[in-house]
Order: C-alpha cells, then structure tokens, then sequence
C-alpha cells in the first residue's frame, strides 16, 4: 500500500517534471537574471563599463516621465479596451447564447479575430485608418491623420484591441452563460421577474467567476500590451506603453541594465494586477459556493 | 445545452431581426480581412484610392511577395518553428495533465498553479536575458531559440486544457484494461490516448495559433531568413526603395497567411471553442 | 500524435539540420549589409568589385530594413549576438562611434586608410573618424538642399522667417515641407537649424552637454513658428522624407527642405513640377548666419567578426573607389565623397546643383560624435514633437535635461 502509493507519487513527479523544468528554465531563471542585470550597469555597447549600481537603474526608471507616462498610456488603454470588450462580448455571448439561425457561423466568423495575427490585424486596421490608403476618413468625411495624433492614436489602437479580442471575452462569458441553470431562469420568469431582473438577480451572479476570469485574463493581456502598439505607432505621439519602453531599452539600445529595471517592474505590476484578481475570484467562488450550499 | 433556448422559430420580426444581428456581427469580424484582401488585389496605382472594394483586381502584389526571398522563407520558419513547438509542448503537457488528474501526489495543484502563473508571465520581462543568453549560447537566430520560449509560453495552456479534457474521461475503462492486464502505459496508450485524442489535438491547434502569433519573441530573437517568422517578416517588410511603404505587399502577405489559421477554425471551430474554454472555466 | 516521438524527433533532428548551413565551394563570400538602393547601382559596383577581384571573394548584398532606426537596431543586435556573416557594413555616419565603441567594427589598417581618404572630402571624412582612427571609410554623402517651385517664388528667400512669410502670402500650393514625425528625421532637423544658430548639441570632447541657451532656443523657435504657419503641411507630425517628396510632387508645396533623391524623382513621376524645380542652399536663420546642414550619407566598414577581415578590408577599399562612387552617382543619384568628382561633367550633368551641394558639404555639421547618439537622438526627438507644441522658453530646460540623461546612459527613453 505504501509502496504504490510512493510508485504514484514518483510517476507524477516524473510525468510533470520536464513540463515544470521547462517553464522554470525559460520563466524564472530569466528572470532571476532579469533582477540582476537591473542591478547593473550593463549596456552592450560599453563592454568594458560592467559594474554594480544597486538601485540606480530603478531609480532612473522612477524619475523618467517617460515611465509614469507609459504607465499611464498602457493603464488606459488597459481599462478602455477591457471595459468596452466587456460590454461587447456580453452582447456577443447573448447573441450567440440565443441566436436562432447562424449559431455555428457566427461562431465561427468570431474565431477569426482571436486567431488572426495580432500584427496583421493592427497593420490591416492602421491602412484602414491611413488618410491615404484606408477608407475610413473617405467613409466618415474626415481629414484626419489618426495615428499621428496622440487621442485619434489611441482610439485605432484601442479598437484594434478591442476587435481582436472582444470575441475571446465573448466565448468565455458563453461558457459561464451555458453553466446557469434554464431551470432557475423560468421559474423566476413564472414568478414574474423582468428580463433585466433575471439578469441581474440570477445569471449576473452565477456568471461572476466566468466574468472574473475573463477580466482576469484580458487585464492581464492588456497590460502587456506591444505588438498592436509597436505596429501602428512604434510609441510615437506618446502612445508607448510599459512593454514597447522595455523593448527599446532592451533590444534597441542593448541598455540591458536599464531595461531589465524596466521589465522587473512591469513583472512586478503583473503580479499586482493578478494578485487583486485572485481576492475578486476568491471571493466570487465563495459567494457562490454559499449560495448553493 | 440548448434546453434554455426557445425552440419556436419566432415571429417574422424575431426572425428577421436575428439574421440582421448576424449579418452585421459576422461583418465586424471579418472586416479587417476583407479589407487587406481587397487591398492586395488593388493594382499599385489604386492603392490610394480610398476605397473600400478595389476599382479593379491585380495579383501584382502577390507576385511581388513571393518573389522577394524573405517571405516565403518566412512562412516555412513559421510553419516549423510553430510545428515543432507545438509538438513538443502538447506531448510535455499530456503526460502532465495525466499525471494531475491521475495521480495522487503532493505538489499537483502547485503544478497547476505554477502553470496559471506563468501564463500571466508578461513575455517582454524575459526578453532582454534570453537575448543575453541566446547570443552566448549561439541561439539567437536560430530555431531552436524560439522553439524554446514557445514552449515554455504555451504549456500553460496546454496543461490546463487538456487537464480539462482528462477530467471528463471514463476512468473505469483504464481500471478495466489493467485488470485484464495492461500496464500502466498500455491502458494509457492504447484506452486514454485515443479518447483524449480530439482534446490533445484542440489544445494543439491553440499551441500552434499562439506560436503563430507571437511577434514579441520573433522581433527580438531573430534577424534573418534563416530563423524570421511571419509576424516579423511583415511588421518589417523591405519595401523596394529607402522611403517608400510597401502597402500593397503587405497586405497580400498579410492575406496569405491568414488563408491557414481560417482553414482551421473552419474545420476545428467546435474544438477550437472547447479548448478556449475548457481550461479557463471548468478549471 | 504525443505517441510518435520517432516522428518528433526526426523533425526536431531536421530542425536543426536546417540551422546549418554549408559552406559553397570556391571563392569565400563576403557579406555586405547596407539599405535597400533602388536602383541597383550597389549590386552593380558589389558585382565590379568581385570580378575586379579575380575570383578572390565573392561579394553579395544582403539589405537592411527600410527604415533608419530598424536598420540600426536590426544591425547592432546582431553584432552584439557576435554574428560571424556580417563583413562588410554600409554604415550610415552616425553609428560610427557607436559600432567603434562597443568594438564591433575594426579600425581601418593605417595604410589601407590613407587610401581610402585622399581627395575626400573633409566632412565624410570626419563621419567615419571617431578618436582620431578611421572605422569607416567614405563612400557617398548626402545633405539637404531648399527646394522650391520658381513659378510661385519670384524672389528667393535667404532666412527662415522671410520663407514662411513667402509661404504664407503664397496661400494654395504655398506648403512648406519638413520631417516632423518623431524619428530620428527630426534630430537632423534640429542639429541642423541648432548649427545654423550657431550652437551644437555635444561640446568638442563629446561628453558634456553644450545646447547653448540663446541658439538653442532660436532653433525651437523656428520650428515652432513652422508648425502653427498654415503653410506647414497639416501631416507634418508624420511627415518623413518620403511624404515631404510625395507632397511636394504632387504640386501643393512651394518650398521643402530634402535630400537630393528628390530631383531625379521629381523628374521622373512629376515632369510637370520638376520644370519649375528650384534649389538653394538651406535657409539661414538671420542674414547675418550662414546655414549650416546635417551631412548624411553611408560609409564602409568592416564587421570585428568578420572570418575574411583581410578580404573585406580589400573590397571594401574596391567600393569607395572613384569608379564605384561614379557609379552610385549616376545609378543612384548619391552625391560622391571625392571633391573632384564634382567638377567632372557627367557628375555635374546628374547634379546640376553640384555646386550649391558642394558649398553646403564644406560648411556641413556633423551629428553628436557620440557611441550614444541614438538615445540622443530618441531623446530630441522625442522632446520635441509634436513640434507644434514646443514651448521654447520650457523645452530649452527639458531638451537639456533629456539629452544630458542620454549621454549618461541612464535615461528611460
């Protein structure tokens, strides 16, 4: 008895470890090394000036504007996509959740944003929006250079997010939609509750996890928001976000010191961000448990 | 499942009113595409015409793609680079998952866990060490030194989706094959596997599709046709003199590389949709 | 599918076959990085040089991004990952220092240099030169010249404010075209009405901050007043050399400030506007300053891990020569480095403005000597656009502050 279950315990261990080897050797090991490049001054265009700086690298990113400007472009094209995704993949989910012809083709049709290329769909959506190019100006009557205009720049870059992405937010928010029960719904519709009550009294509440991780998920991905960005604008008209500012400190200027300061901080805003999710869902699951319970 | 919807077909209105929805949500979703096709059909000269649908339709710009060397090259790292990763990701994560829906042992939902976390990783904060590392290590540049990111990025989802898919299995069919004296691996091999098949092969095409997809890793990692993949090579087409934008090209690029990832969702979307979610919900 | 790892590992196994790539038989191939030239003229001179040099190397182009900034950043990552392919680099003059720096290019052999260096012209000169050693040798220049339409201006205007107020009384068709987008374009632009002011961005030794107040705030004045004119192209903001090109062909502008490409481009898609196609030296900033403009232009070097150094050094040597720059010329319409050339008549007969050209190159000023000029750059830049919102008074203080943070390499850019 002991030995089979000592056999169990080894045969999990050894079934899981390359998958876990794997994703420790390329997640935490970099960024181990990630913590101690920041401490350094370490930029491969000075080979012969290596040396440790402490905290100098944090503090430079700290006082730069341009951090706390990024921070604040990447937070709001954070909330504006993921607040307009959510309202749109709501619509969606009922749609799909109801609709009575074309089920498996709207379906369908909505694959092709999640799937498509992020950088295809940015470029297609910056030549749409190109004054000479892209149909866009033509279609509305406007003169108007969007991306080279700091405001119109987030808007094709936020509804290029939000087109991507609202047909993801929408499957998952169906999936939690499919689990609340008809049962419940058409006793409550018998007992006389509006439509909007039984939204919000009964399938709100049993969606909220479903709603949670989808949030979860999107904010997460909105926060690290790059290829759209680096597509249409590549930053200009102080559209950067946190991940283009690494990737030019990183990768165009080879400041590996700098960037790395950069990217622990990023991390560490992941962690924050996923931390305050995780209460939310904890105390969404309990809620719930409660109320069937 | 469908138990919730109305059965009756509607009134003409409802009726009406839904084909209209439809009409109109299918047409945001494809509309981006539509467009970039319609623009690589437009002969150079009408490019800036502003328009919608092309006046009139050239295969030009196709031409001119696959003349360039950089694109095709591009396509067939794409299409290893993200094969071979989602080989090996799929195969590491199966044997994972059935060891944490199977097996009792301390540490699988820490497995679970670790996986979660690492795919809220934001990828930009490994960028500048892999980069320190490949280019010592001799990897920058090559295949294997996006293989490996893709790998490690996609177990996560791969873990957590075809975990989903163990749970649902009939667990008694593999207690039976050992009784009647199969071992461990045979009853895995020759009773899970094939009813988990459909589950691995969802959560694969999820793999490639994310491998795909990645632009971050391909711009930092890769700088040649020997190793550029698609999202890189369009992002930073060489159009034909210093200043010029090659629209045209890129658009027609850009429509041929989608042409495989809508072959699939047309004949995987069911399992495509139950993968997306499998994982996130039920888990 | 996980149930055939014979399968998985033969693909991997191809996979990795694939990286290696097998070395062709005869002459060592020597790969020459450099930008896109449409017209052929470096295929052509790489292809002179392999024949001159009788089955020694074989000289291939292999090409850079389009765009400046990718070209660099593409390159430098790839001499960081210590790249063995690259031999020969068309090496635009403001990576020199840089590339020189980090030791990614070799000094040039001190023979082989005074070679490379007799009869050119003292600003190319200087661009392939950083410590006192030649890293790059020089191959073609460039510089800016005032284009202008002669139908529409009857007199032409010496300063920068006499030219807006022309542009402006002009009305239709009365643009001005300049490089407003937020790239390294706008850098030039400003090093250049920076000099023409008298002041300079770096001191002499490079390392300290110069950005003299009152020229400073001189040339952000005129960029500003350039912007809010309503002749200032509405897409300055995104403007880069090539949409300056596009709207001056198009026969909306008066006046643009660009690179000599224009005029044998003007010729062949705008005839019309060509026939009125005026050039002059750039504006100055008040009649009492002469203009000074920023030199561009590509020079050779020789990658540190290079595996035929000695070769690439040779051919390199063949690229600069009279004839491949006579070639360039005439193909590519890209002003030679060698200051006799401008007196030969074919030359001439391309560059009907050799001789505003050649005044303009003497009085030249280079961009910041510096291994950090492109975070310099990213930080003028990005100080200055969108131009129409400098405030000249503030952004003399933060232009200081950002460029002084690049210098020392610390600053987020």
């Amino acid at each position: 008895m002991s030995r089979q279950v000592l056999d169990e315990r080894r045969l999990g261990w050894l079934l899981c470890a390359p998958a876990v080897l794997a994703m420790l050797l390329v997640t935490a090991y970099p960024i181990a090394y990630a913590v101690w490049l920041s401490l350094h001054r370490y930029d491969l265009r000075f080979p012969d000036q290596q040396a440790f700086v402490g905290l100098a690298n944090y503090a430079s990113v700290l006082t730069s504007e341009v951090w706390w400007r990024s921070l604040f472009n990447t937070l709001l094209i954070t909330a504006g996509s993921v607040a307009v995704e959510l309202l749109l993949g709501f619509g969606l989910a009922l749609v799909m959740h109801r609709a009575l012809v074309g089920r498996i083709a709207l379906r369908t049709a909505s694959l092709v944003p999640y799937a498509i290329i992020t950088v295809v769909a940015a470029l297609g959506w910056r030549f749409a929006f190109d004054p000479t190019t892209g149909f866009v100006n033509a279609l509305l009557g406007l003169d108007q250079a969007w991306l080279s205009e700091r405001w119109s720049a987030f808007v094709v870059i936020i509804a290029t997010e939000i087109w991507k992405t609202t047909p993801f937010v929408a499957l998952l928010l169906l999936a939690g939609l499919t689990l609340v029960p008809p049962d419940l719904i058409r006793a409550a519709r018998v007992d006389g509750a509006s439509a909007w009550q039984r939204l919000v009294h009964i399938t709100l509440p049993l969606m909220k996890p479903a709603i949670l991780v989808a949030l979860l998920f999107r904010t997460l991905d909105a926060f690290r928001i790059f290829d759209t960005v680096y597509v249409q604008t590549r930053g200009a008209q102080d559209t950067e976000t946190v991940s283009i500012v690494a990737y030019q400190a990183l990768i165009a200027r080879l400041n590996l010191g700098l960037g790395s300061a950069v990217s622990v901080m990023i991390f560490i805003g992941t962690i924050l961000i996923a931390l305050l999710y995780v209460r939310l869902l904890g105390a969404g699951a309990l809620g719930r448990g409660g109320r069937q319970g | 499942m469908s138990a919730g919807r109305p059965k009756d077909e509607g009134t003409l209105v409802e009726r009406v009113f839904w084909r209209f929805t439809l009409v109109i949500l299918i047409g945001y979703a494809l509309l981006p595409v539509v467009w970039l096709t319609s623009l690589s059909l437009k002969p150079s000269g009408d490019l800036t015409d502003q328009r919608f649908f092309p006046r009139a339709i050239g295969l030009e710009h196709y031409a001119a793609v696959f003349r360039d060397p950089q694109f095709p090259a591009a396509l067939g790292n794409s299409l290893g680079i993200g094969l071979i990763a989602t080989l090996i990701s799929v195969a590491l994560a199966t044997l994972a998952a059935y060891a944490i829906v199977r097996l009792r042992f301390p540490g699988r939902q820490a497995v679970l866990v670790g996986a979660l976390a690492v795919a809220m990783f934001p990828p930009i904060a490994i960028i500048g060490p892999l980069f320190d590392l490949w280019r010592l290590l001799g990897l920058f540049d090559t295949w294997l030194g996006l293989i490996i990111p893709y790998i490690t990025l996609t177990l996560p989802l791969a873990i957590w989706t075809i975990s989903a898919f163990f749970r649902e299995i009939p667990w008694e069919l593999e207690q039976a094959a050992r009784v009647d004296g199969a071992t461990r691996l045979g009853a895995f091999r020759h009773v899970i596997l094939p009813l988990v098949a459909p589950g691995v092969f969802a959560s694969a095409i999820l793999v490639f599709i994310f491998a795909w997809n990645d632009f971050l890793f391909a711009a930092a990692l890769t700088s040649t046709t020997s190793s550029r993949t698609v999202p890189a090579a369009i992002a930073f087409f060489t159009g034909a003199s210093r200043f010029e934008q090659p629209t045209g090209s890129i658009a027609a690029a850009s429509v041929i590389v989608t042409i495989p990832v809508v072959v699939l969702i047309l004949l995987f979307q069911r399992r495509i949709v139950a993968g997306l979610t499998a994982g996130a919900v039920k888990g | 599918m996980p149930a055939r790892p014979h399968l998985l590992l033969a693909l991997i196994t191809l996979a990795l076959l694939g990286c290696e790539r097998p070395q062709p038989e005869g002459p060592p191939t020597l790969r020459w990085y450099v930008f896109k030239e449409q017209s052929g003229a470096f295929e052509e001179a790489a292809r002179r040089c392999t024949a001159a040099s009788q089955g020694r190397y074989q000289l291939d182009l292999a090409y850079l991004p389009t765009d400046a900034d990718l070209q660099r950043e593409l390159l430098v990552r790839r001499l960081a990952a210590g790249d063995t392919d690259i031999d020969l680099i068309g090496m635009d003059v403001i990576w020199t220092a840089e590339l020189a720096e980090a030791g990614w290019v070799l000094p040039w052999p001190e023979a082989q240099a005074r070679s490379v260096l007799t009869g050119r012209i003292a600003g190319p000169v200087a661009s392939g030169s950083y410590q006192d050693r030649l890293w790059a040798a020089p191959f073609t220049t460039n510089t800016q010249l005032l284009w202008y339409r002669t139908d529409r201006v009857a007199t032409l205007p010496l300063t920068w404010d006499a030219m807006i107020d022309q542009a402006e009384s002009i009305g239709q068709g009365g643009l001005i075209q300049a490089q407003g987008e937020r790239y390294e374009g706008l850098t030039v632009f400003f090093v250049s009405l920076l000099a023409s002011a008298g002041g300079s961005v770096l001191d002499e030794s490079g390392e300290r901050v110069s950005l003299e107040p009152v020229p400073t705030r001189k040339a952000l004045e005129v960029m500003r007043r350039l912007a809010r004119s309503p002749a200032s192209d509405s897409s300055l903001a995104s403007s880069r050399e090539d949409q300056c090109r596009l709207a001056f062909e198009s026969g909306r502008s008066a006046f643009m400030l660009n690179y000599t490409y224009v005029w044998p481009s003007a010729q062949a898609n705008a005839p019309e506007v060509a026939d009125h196609m005026g050039w002059a030296r750039w504006p100055a900033l008040a009649p009492a300053l002469k203009s000074r403009v920023t030199i561009g232009g590509i020079n050779i070097g020789v990658g540190a891990n290079s595996r035929h150094p000695e070769l690439a050094f040779e051919a390199a040597t063949c690229l600069v020569s009279e004839d491949s720059q006579r070639l360039a010329a005439r193909m590519g319409g890209l002003p030679p480095t060698l200051s006799a050339l401008y007196d030969d008549p074919e030359v001439r007969a391309i560059f009907p403005f050799a001789d505003v050209l050649r005044t303009t190159l003497a009085d030249a000023v280079q961009r910041p000597p510096t291994p950090v000029y492109s975070d310099i750059s990213i930080a003028i830049s990005r100080t200055l656009h969108p131009l129409r919102d400098i405030a000249p008074e503030r952004d003399v203080d933060r232009l200081r502050r950002a460029v002084e943070r690049a210098l020392h390499s610390e600053g987020l850019l």
